[in-house]
């Protein structure tokens, strides 16, 4: 009696989620055949980049020449309100980009290019590459 | 003979008296043997900071590049007259070395995440 009980169960939730396999009150077994209706692409993988693809290494400053004339780009790693560099965990630049930028700041400080105690307010608008949020 | 960048930065004053002072500075130079390769203009226009030199303050400079070849023996008379220069604010000059493109080694390590 059982049976027959949990067979019309299981009859009521299959049709509610409408199968497309043939199930009879005595072949539940139906549903675990292999001769089932399914469309031989609905198997195939997914095309898709590779997940698991290693993210290309680099700082942002790679293969870019830090100049110390180049006061809009060394700027962008001064903060707008002390004039003070950026450290690498703010900036994200690798060890040598990171002491580059460092020395050409100085340089172009100690030459009259830069100033000490802010950031230029031309460059100001710039777009920010650090990792920093400044008050607003 | 190594190539040196000199970083004259000069009073804010009319053309004229401007020209005056890069030719007095040039011919300073080929006086002492040196090659002068190019002369920039980066324009004129205000100092980051005040500058005081030969009693008077600063605001606003022209500013130019020399680049040249001389002797390195040259150097420290040269630097010595251009502090007597009372027209130049502040001069620097620095070694310009060709650096060769292409090297390839930047950034084989990853880099620290700061994200």
């Amino acid at each position: 009696m059982l049976a027959i009980r949990n067979v019309g169960f299981m009859q009521c939730v299959l049709s509610q989620h409408r199968l497309k396999y043939s199930v009879t009150e005595f072949g539940l077994r139906s549903l675990f055949s292999a001769s089932a209706e399914v469309k031989s692409s609905d198997d195939m993988p997914i095309q898709m980049d590779n997940p698991y693809k290693e993210l290309p290494k680099g700082c942002i400053l790679c293969n870019i020449t830090v100049d110390h004339k180049n006061v809009q780009l060394l700027s962008q790693f001064v903060s707008p309100h002390t004039g003070r560099i950026y450290g690498r965990h703010i900036t994200g630049l690798c060890g040598r980009k990171q002491k580059e930028v460092s020395k050409a700041i100085k340089k172009a400080i100690n030459m009259g290019f830069m100033s000490v105690t802010f950031k230029d307010p031309s460059f100001l608008k710039d777009p920010n590459i650090c990792n920093i949020k400044h008050l607003e | 003979m190594p190539r040196y960048e000199l970083t004259l930065i000069v009073k804010a004053m009319q053309r004229p008296e401007t020209a005056a002072t890069l030719k007095r500075t040039v011919e300073a130079l080929m006086e002492r043997g040196a090659v002068v390769r190019a002369l920039e203009s980066l324009g004129e226009r205000a100092l980051p900071y005040k500058i005081s030199k030969h009693n008077v303050r600063h605001t606003r400079g022209g500013y130019f590049l020399v680049d040249f070849y001389s002797s390195p023996k040259m150097l420290p008379a040269f630097l010595d007259h251009l502090k007597r220069d009372v027209d130049v604010v502040r001069s620097t000059v620095l070694r310009n070395e060709e650096k060769e493109t292409g090297s390839a080694r930047c950034c084989v390590r990853e880099p620290p995440s700061a994200k």
